[in-house]
């Protein structure tokens, strides 16, 4: 039986370009939004569900997206992934402010709204289109929020050097959640100072990512990418559905990506952003697992398990 | 592999095959290089009896190229076009001809098209660099090398489906990695998707992971013929070709179905080559000699990585041929 609660929260506008751009945010389907307040009487006569916009109230965020760094010699060419999954983990309680560059309107709602939670976006003003576009999807797929999933509980001392190792964790699609005191039913606990995990280990938080995941083992793992360095995810689900979020921080399509899920679901159904009529592909179940392809997705995109 | 003559190999040599200075590549010559190969190694007089050992008209054949060096250095475009017209002339139809490789803008440069009748085609796993979606999602090796997240080696589609028989056609190159890159290299590398992080750090993975994906079928079984092309060779820096001063003229094609013996005499052609040129063997493992960045590229007796030319031998432990060069046939012609 499925757990109703809260709808997820869709992602409102900040807007600071004048009312007189009230039709171009309405083609765009913006009907909510945050104005400055000296504007909020004049778009609530053009009909917006218009709000002061005060920082504040907001707790800023950088915007998302990867860096590649060339010129920086690495074991590894992964570039690096800015997200802000793990800011959300540690705490998801306040409402939070993504001021984005030209091109990356998309990509912060879609993240805000994956790891569900409240968010005010301000994109560059040639992006709104594509902000609409994002609003429209999350509207299309939005339904009772799903408890999110982890297997890994993590005692967080709310330290930047912790922040740091919950941040690669997310990275490497270990999904965890932040407890105050260790979880026997999660498969594997983290007190860093601990025996196991300790504070030097996690000087290195990539490393510490790495020990975590050889702790949990692979097998155990809740999610697994195939095919991308770009693509974090995350579960939300119950006993018989599970949803999928693909968050895609690369700036380009990602053809091809293989998911791996664990627990066996028959069913599967995938929305994607900006991709229309797209289907699951190679589609099996075994070995206490789910995998499916994406054929191709854009910044976002949503897969709905079922037993 | 290794097929029906283990241990086995032709070489077959040809001085004006290929025009030094111009590279000019002399299709009669070529065509003369492999049929004299696919007779010594049947046995037969007439290579169209060879080539119908091994193809019959219902097979879909893929070729293998290796364009990872062109358009300095790739399986010649003349060698692959030879190769078609034999397997068309067994009666495979051109549409069921399929030259392959993992990348589309290195097989691009090449315009295989130019030189192969209408019909054939030509297939890359990658459009687009990283994509896995011309991979098999069934069919993969799955290895943590140091961490990374995707520890999956997926096999090409096309050798899932459809092709029956693949004809494997490398190059004479040095590998900063793996020592050299012959039969077993191009076929392994050249057929999987993530195979790059093997070789990420100086201590490399390929010792061992180029035998693992060489023996993983359906690739091992439909991988029928090695025609290894020496018409040019690279002797350092490979498997680019960025400098023509590290390219040479071995004028030679080697003829067989083993891999690991084709690929044991390639061993001593680049370190024989190397050592006329005063650079350090292929089986150097000294740290003081690998050196990061491009100084590699300029100086032949620096290393990229510590070399594994090992990896042969070990694919030898896998079944996959003879390694012994006591053991190997070679039946040598000059045209």
């Amino acid at each position: 039986m499925l757990v109703f609660v809260a709808a997820a929260l869709l992602p409102a506008l900040y807007w600071d370009q004048g009312v007189s751009t009230a039709n171009a945010v309405k083609q765009a389907g913006v009907e909510r939004l945050y104005v400055p307040p000296d504007q909020v009487a004049a778009w609530k006569g053009q009909g917006f569900d218009a709000q002061a916009f005060h920082p504040a109230k907001f707790v800023k965020v950088p915007p998302p997206g990867v860096e590649y760094k060339m010129d920086v010699t690495a074991a590894t060419s992964a570039p690096w992934v800015d997200s802000n999954g793990w800011r959300f983990a540690r705490d998801g309680s306040h409402t939070y402010y993504y001021d984005v560059p030209w091109r990356k309107a998309a990509l912060a709602p879609a993240e805000a709204y994956a790891n569900g939670v409240a968010a005010v976006i301000h994109p560059d003003a040639r992006d709104l289109t594509r902000f609409g576009k994002m609003l429209a999807f999350l509207k299309s797929i939005d339904g009772p929020a799903l408890p999110a999933m982890a297997n890994v509980g993590i005692i967080d001392d709310g330290s930047d050097e912790t922040g740091e190792v919950l941040n690669l964790m997310a990275r490497r699609n270990l999904l965890y959640r932040v407890v105050a005191a260790p979880d026997p039913t999660l498969d594997l606990n983290i007190q860093i100072g601990s025996p196991d995990f300790s504070k030097e280990a996690a000087a290195d938080p990539f490393a510490f990512a790495t020990l975590v995941r050889q702790k949990l083992t692979d097998e155990k793992r809740l999610l697994r990418l195939y095919g991308s360095d770009v693509v974090l995810g995350r579960l939300n689900g119950d006993a018989a559905h599970v949803r999928v979020h693909l968050i895609n921080y690369g700036g380009g399509k990602v053809d091809g990506l293989r998911v791996r899920v664990r627990g066996e679901y028959a069913h599967g159904t995938l929305a994607a952003f900006g991709v229309p009529r797209v289907a699951l592909t190679d589609y099996a179940v075994s070995d206490g697992g789910t995998e499916f392809t994406i054929p191709t997705m854009d910044v976002y995109a949503v897969v709905d398990l079922k037993k | 592999m290794p097929g029906p003559y283990p241990g086995q190999v032709a070489r077959v040599h040809a001085a004006k095959c290929i025009d030094e200075q111009s590279e000019k590549v002399d299709a009669t010559v070529v065509r003369e290089m492999i049929a004299q190969g696919m007779c010594a190694i049947t046995g037969d007089k007439d290579a169209r009896d060879s080539w119908a050992r091994f193809f019959t008209p219902s097979d879909v054949v893929g070729i293998k190229v290796n364009c990872s060096g062109a358009p300095g250095i790739m399986s010649t475009p003349e060698v692959v076009a030879e190769i078609v017209r034999n397997v068309i002339a067994v009666g495979v139809k051109p549409e069921k001809v399929w030259i392959y490789e993992r990348f589309r803008n290195q097989v691009d440069s090449v315009h295989y098209d130019r030189f192969v009748p209408h019909g054939v085609n030509i297939w890359t796993a990658e459009q687009s660099r990283g994509s896995i979606a011309g991979y098999d999602p069934g069919t993969y090796v799955d290895v943590n090398f140091f961490g990374e997240e995707d520890t999956r080696s997926n096999l090409a589609r096309l050798v899932v489906d459809p092709l029956s028989k693949i004809i494997n056609v490398p190059n004479m190159k040095d590998h900063g990695a793996a020592g050299v890159t012959g039969c077993l290299k191009n076929i392994a590398y050249g057929s999987f998707s993530n195979v790059a992080r093997s070789h990420s750090g100086f201590k490399t993975n390929t010792y061992s992971f180029i035998g693992t994906l060489a023996e993983v079928e359906p690739l091992r079984s439909r991988t029928v013929l090695q025609i290894m092309d020496g018409l040019r060779g690279v002797w350092h820096g490979g498997p680019f070709s960025f400098k023509r001063k590290f390219r040479f003229y071995p004028k030679e094609m080697m003829v067989g179905t083993d891999p690991v013996s084709v690929d044991r005499l390639l061993l001593d052609v680049i370190d024989n080559k190397r050592a006329a040129e005063h650079a350090s063997s292929v089986w150097d493992r000294s740290m003081a000699n690998v050196k990061p960045g491009w100084n590699y590229d300029d100086n032949p007796s620096i290393n990229r990585f510590i070399r594994e030319p090992g990896h042969i031998e070990y694919a030898s432990t896998l079944g996959l041929g003879v390694y012994d060069i006591g053991k190997i046939q070679v039946r040598k012609i000059e045209l």
